[in-house]
């Protein structure tokens, strides 16, 4: 598989007994890409980020990641998830949390990468403390930190502002950036317009299960672009 | 077992902060004995295999709290997509899972067993190597099945019930074994005599521990 897909989905499908939650996505990143997905509560958003993470088993259709379908070998440790959950162990403190982390990833020497993490996200001075005294703000941007402590080369982020203040929420943006500038693939699900816009290079919509709409962004004029998003909104 | 030690480093770490799980397996073991124990009439001579009976289903019950913990903390923060989105083998986990419960059973049982004989040691023989095998083989096959069926109900929205009622009705076997070993123990019968229930006990353990190895990839992966 060349470059031009890296991420290729085809025919995905997701029912949850009676409801379809996915009608058929089809899907193709090329390495680099930050694609945003927009769309109303229900679309099938977080389904579709579930099932690229591989946390849940799609009812038909595939996912290949760097050629495979299975996310086995290598690239599995190179995928990076920022969810609404923190991911994170109440109990533990911040470092402990980044050091159990940065052990299940082999990560060698993660003390450096861990500082390192600790100070972007405006946590070092805190790094001791349990996550559990830690604001809702403040344990999102650790989860910020423990997504990027295998360095992925895809990044799944599923709401990744809620619940962020203004200084993290820059951080977070600021980061996308750099990433997207070394060549990783982000998938983004947000309903932030203007972060979502601000930072990506591929722009989609999700209603009902289906793809319907997914242009670059150098392509997309924005106010065509709202009067779309909203009537898919308003449609739901 | 790298990724099994880290999680289980983790783990243990976790329960040292809480203090939950061992205190409730504990306290709750205690409460049976006594009430197990005021119900027969404390001091009276006991059959060594009622005794046994009273000492292994306290340690049984109160141990089922200590399954049923053993995803609770992955869940809160979906802490176990973190896991499953790693590259940890769910082979691991429950190695790590089943390593930790194996080892707060041995904590409560190194409290219970010592106030069960204070009750009840006087009308029993305490044959310490022979109970400690027995120990250490119930533990193995309670934690594996305990292991894997807590995995298998946690993600169901009641698993605290659902646990012990898929969990004993496997474990039943085991529990007989174990309760006629320690019984003829109790009675101070030579080894050659209960041996052989220890052979069941150890290939009850090694069937469910290689059972649990190689299924749990589906059960967390269903999950």
């Amino acid at each position: 598989m060349d470059d031009t897909s890296f991420l290729r989905i085809q025919g995905l499908r997701k029912s949850y007994e009676d409801v379809d939650a996915l009608r058929g996505v089809d899907l193709s990143l090329a390495r680099g890409d930050f694609l945003c997905l927009f769309g109303p509560n229900g679309a099938g958003k977080t389904t579709l980020i579930k099932i690229v993470a591989d946390l849940l088993k799609p009812t038909s259709g595939t996912v290949e990641i760097s050629g495979g379908q299975n996310l086995d070998g290598g690239i599995r440790s190179r995928i990076g998830l920022i969810s609404h959950q923190t991911l994170l162990y109440d109990e533990l403190t911040a470092m402990e949390n980044l050091q159990f982390y940065s052990s299940i990833y082999k990560i060698p020497d993660p003390e450096d990468k861990i500082d390192s993490l600790l100070h972007t996200v405006g946590l070092h001075n805190r790094r001791d403390e349990r996550v559990s005294t830690f604001s809702a703000g403040m344990q999102q941007r650790l989860s910020i930190a423990r997504a990027l402590i295998n360095d992925p080369v895809l990044l799944l982020l599923d709401e990744p502002y809620s619940g962020l203040d203004q200084f993290a929420a820059t951080v977070l943006s600021n980061h996308l950036k750099e990433l997207h500038a070394r060549h990783r693939t982000i998938i983004m699900v947000t309903h932030n317009l203007t972060r979502g816009l601000e930072t990506a290079n591929r722009i989609g919509i999700l209603s009902e299960g289906r793809l319907v709409y997914l242009k670059d962004r150098a392509e997309i004029d924005l106010r065509s672009f709202e009067d779309h998003y909203f009537t898919h909104m308003e449609a739901v | 077992m790298g990724l099994s030690l880290v999680i289980l480093r983790k783990d243990l770490l976790i329960e040292i902060r809480r203090k939950d799980s061992v205190i409730s397996m504990i306290f709750f073991g205690i409460l049976l004995l006594f009430v197990m124990s005021m119900a027969i009439g404390i001091g009276r001579k006991v059959d060594p295999e009622l005794a046994s009976g009273i000492l292994w289903i306290s340690i049984l019950f109160s141990s089922v709290l200590g399954l049923g913990r053993t995803f609770s903390l992955e869940k809160t923060n979906r802490c176990i997509d973190g896991l499953l989105i790693s590259p940890v083998p769910p082979s691991s986990v429950f190695v790590a899972k089943t390593s930790v419960n194996f080892f707060f059973m041995l904590i409560s049982e190194a409290v219970i067993i010592p106030v069960f004989f204070a009750l009840h040691g006087d009308n029993i023989t305490i044959g310490l190597a022979p109970l400690l095998a027995t120990v250490l083989l119930l533990n193995l096959g309670f934690a594996s099945v305990g292991t894997l069926f807590s995995g298998i109900t946690a993600a169901t929205r009641r698993n605290e019930v659902l646990l012990p009622l898929l969990l004993f009705p496997v474990i039943t076997p085991l529990i007989a074994f174990t309760v006629k070993a320690t019984g003829e123990i109790f009675a101070g019968v030579p080894f050659g005599e209960y041996s052989a229930w220890l052979r069941l006990m150890a290939a009850f353990g090694l069937i469910f521990s290689c059972a649990g190895y190689l299924l749990f990839d589906y059960v967390m992966k269903e999950n």
